[in-house]
């Protein structure tokens, strides 16, 4: 709703500070992306002396604004209204623009998830700025705070750098997945600023008349994935991979074929026509690693390969290889790992006790 | 269903093949010399989109337009093949180097001198700048209701509908035209041109604009409009993976290496 305009630079470049980032909800919850903004927002503001500022919207914020700062935000201003119930592109990048005008940041990071880039679009015009999108890396040069924003392009091949030196705020979205979850504290301070907006009816055109909510959680952001694939053998081969895959909270991923027979729903696969991934663990349990399964995967940060063969070329793009009958290995890693969950929990007390005993108290 | 008759524009661009990109090293822009030339997948999708409103809507009219060098007419005689009714090609040197920015400004200048529509399509991404922001951007230029990241739309009693396809489900949403909406690249199976319609397209022929046409300033445009730089480049490597292996019977060696290396944390959230 600029009109034709150009991308004029601000006058004062100098009267733009902090960082913003805008953390994208569902029912009362940050979505995981949004919490990864939190960390690399938060080091990039630290870094120069500045603060983070958290944005949330929805129609009950009260959570969010507890959520936002637990996790590290400096300040959080949330916006309340029943009209913000649903990501619309309109109010949001209208309430969104309004606050970018008055405290100036100097960075805005928007997770690149679809409504995320779709907010970003606009608020770029709108700000008359520029914005990097999916980004993997993101730094500040304390030399007149730019951002140094790097993405991969041409097909994951290179990494670009780019810069926006003349315009504010400087924007970027950050590729989920990629930075980490930051930790919750409850005993941090933080500024919280609650605003209930009157939002313009013309704003409310485009109305949100169904979602269908995915059975399964996406696989794009999975820390861990157990996959499985024709070396199963069976339907009931999935049970094994699940049985594994919550043992160490991971997700199930699939081959082509066993979806193709009816093993496993097509949400839950891998490669060119499925998901692309890039987990921190990605174990491959009778999967041979053909072309189009390797392109949706190649990308995890460590690979496992468990197969019978061993000249499967899924080994030559593995970290570990483990040559052996799936149905005899993977029991035996369980075994190992119940054992160290154990001895885990008999040592050292871990933190979640600890909460199990307050509820137990505040039951009595 | 009312039969309406729509004004559909089309954004569609022209990139290097994605499997025969090649990077100059020292500029660090695309060697389009080397790379065969093809419409953007995303962008076919979206004309395949338009033609099957106009399959239901027969009267409707479909606009393609591009922003590209001349050699980007092949682009727009394609999909004239495929039943599009007319094409634009808006090219002048002052357009070199755009960024997001003056591209969406450029577009959105176009089609405000073709005046009125009622759907703008556009592709999710393209595949040689891949950051979406295209299509959503004019939509901003120009003030109007978008939805992204479509798998399918339709027109029903004068509203316009869309599928979008998120992380976490399917949401549907509700529009009054004019609207703008990008369409994923696996939202449907473009159709093949026909031979007749071949030789029709190019009977017909594409109009060409220039910067004077759609009243930009020169300084609005091209590298000078754009608000970001790219600094330099590097390949990634990929990672070397060393393929250490562990017998049938090291199963317990094996997860303490996980554990040990911090690739596995047991017991964590
Ligand atoms: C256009 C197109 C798109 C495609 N898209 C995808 C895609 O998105 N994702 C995808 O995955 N595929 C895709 N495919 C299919 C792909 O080419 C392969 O056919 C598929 O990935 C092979 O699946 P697989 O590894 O499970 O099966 P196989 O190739 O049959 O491999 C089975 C493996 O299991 C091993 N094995 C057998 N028994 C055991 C056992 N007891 N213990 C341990 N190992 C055992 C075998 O040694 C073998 O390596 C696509 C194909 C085409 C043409
Ligand atoms: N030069 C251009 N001419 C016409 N349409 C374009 C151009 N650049 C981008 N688009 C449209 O915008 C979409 C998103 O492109 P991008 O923002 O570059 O990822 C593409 O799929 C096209 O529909």
């Amino acid at each position: 709703m600029v009109g034709l305009i150009n991308a004029e630079a601000p006058e004062s470049i100098d009267d733009y500070k902090n960082v913003m980032v805008f953390l994208e909800s569902r029912d009362g919850k940050i979505k995981r992306p949004g919490l990864e903004m939190i960390s690399v927002g938060s080091r990039m503001a630290h870094k120069v002396n500045e603060i983070l500022i958290g944005v949330v919207f929805g129609d009950n914020v009260g959570q969010l604004l507890k959520e936002a700062g637990e996790y590290g935000c400096d300040k959080v201003i949330g916006y309340e209204s029943p009209d913000l119930k649903d990501f619309r592109t309109i109010p949001y990048a209208t309430l969104l623009s309004d606050l970018i005008s008055e405290f100036k940041p100097n960075i805005l990071l928007i997770p690149a998830t679809r409504n995320g880039r779709d907010l970003a679009s606009r608020i770029a015009v709108r700000s008359r700025t520029g914005v990097t999108a999916d980004c993997t890396e993101l730094d500040v040069d304390p030399d007149g705070r730019i951002l140094q924003a790097r993405r991969p392009t041409y097909g994951e091949s290179t990494l670009a750098e780019i810069l926006c030196r003349k315009h504010r705020p400087q924007m970027a979205t950050a590729r989920p997945g990629i930075f980490e979850v930051p930790e919750r504290k409850s005993d941090v301070r933080y500024e919280t600023d609650l605003r209930k907006p009157k939002i313009k009816k013309e704003y409310l055109k485009k109305e949100v008349v169904g979602f269908k909510p995915k059975t399964t959680v996406d696989l794009t952001s999975a820390k861990y994935i157990v996959s499985g694939g024709l070396g199963l053998g069976k339907a009931k081969g999935f049970d094994l991979i699940k049985e594994l895959a919550d043992e160490i909270e991971a997700y199930v991923g699939a081959s082509r074929p066993t979806v193709d027979l009816g093993w496993i729903t097509r949400d839950h696969q891998v490669g060119q026509t499925g998901q692309s991934v890039r987990p921190q663990l990605y174990m491959a349990c009778g999967i041979s690693g053909k072309a189009q399964h390797l392109m949706g995967m190649k990308l995890s940060q460590n690979i496992v390969s468990i197969n019978i063969d061993p000249d499967a070329e899924i080994n030559g793009i593995s970290d570990y290889i483990i040559i052996g009958d799936l149905y005899e290995v993977i029991p035996k890693i369980i075994e190992e790992i119940r054992k160290r969950k154990n001895s885990v929990s008999k040592d050292s007390k871990p933190k979640k006790d600890e909460n199990e005993v307050k509820e137990g108290e505040v039951k009595t | 269903m009312i039969e309406m008759a729509l004004e559909i524009i089309v954004m569609i661009k022209q990139v290097p093949d994605s499997s025969e990109v090649v990077i100059d090293p020292v500029t660090f822009t695309l060697n389009r010399g080397a790379a065969r030339n093809v419409i953007n997948p995303a962008d076919e999708n979206a004309v395949e989109q338009a033609l099957r409103i106009k399959d239901k809507n027969p009267d409707t009219h479909i606009t393609v337009i591009t922003m590209g060098p001349p050699f980007a007419e092949t682009a727009l005689l394609d999909s004239m093949a495929r039943g599009v009714d007319r094409a634009i090609l808006v090219t002048d040197r002052a357009f070199a180097g755009a960024d997001t920015y003056p591209t969406g400004l450029t577009l959105a200048a176009t089609i405000t001198k073709m005046g009125k529509f009622d759907i703008i399509y556009a592709g999710e991404e393209s595949t040689d700048s891949s950051t979406g922001h295209v299509g959503p951007g004019v939509a901003e230029f120009l003030g109007n209701e978008q939805a992204s990241y479509t798998s399918n739309s339709w027109v029903e009693d004068g509203f316009v509908f869309a599928e979008r396809q998120l992380e976490d489900g399917v949401e549907t949403v509700k529009m009054e035209p004019p609207c703008l909406i990008t369409v994923l690249t696996n939202a449907n199976i473009p159709r093949e041109a026909t031979l007749r319609m071949k030789i029709d397209s190019i009977k017909k022929g594409i109009e060409t604009w220039t910067l004077a046409d759609i009243g930009l300033k020169p300084e609005w445009v091209g590298l000078k409009g754009s608000p970001t730089i790219v600094k330099s480049m590097r390949t990634i490597n990929e990672k070397k993976r060393e393929g250490k292996k562990f017998g049938v019977d090291e199963m317990d060696k094996f997860v303490d290496e996980l554990i040990s290396k911090g690739i596995l944390n047991l017991g964590d959230e």
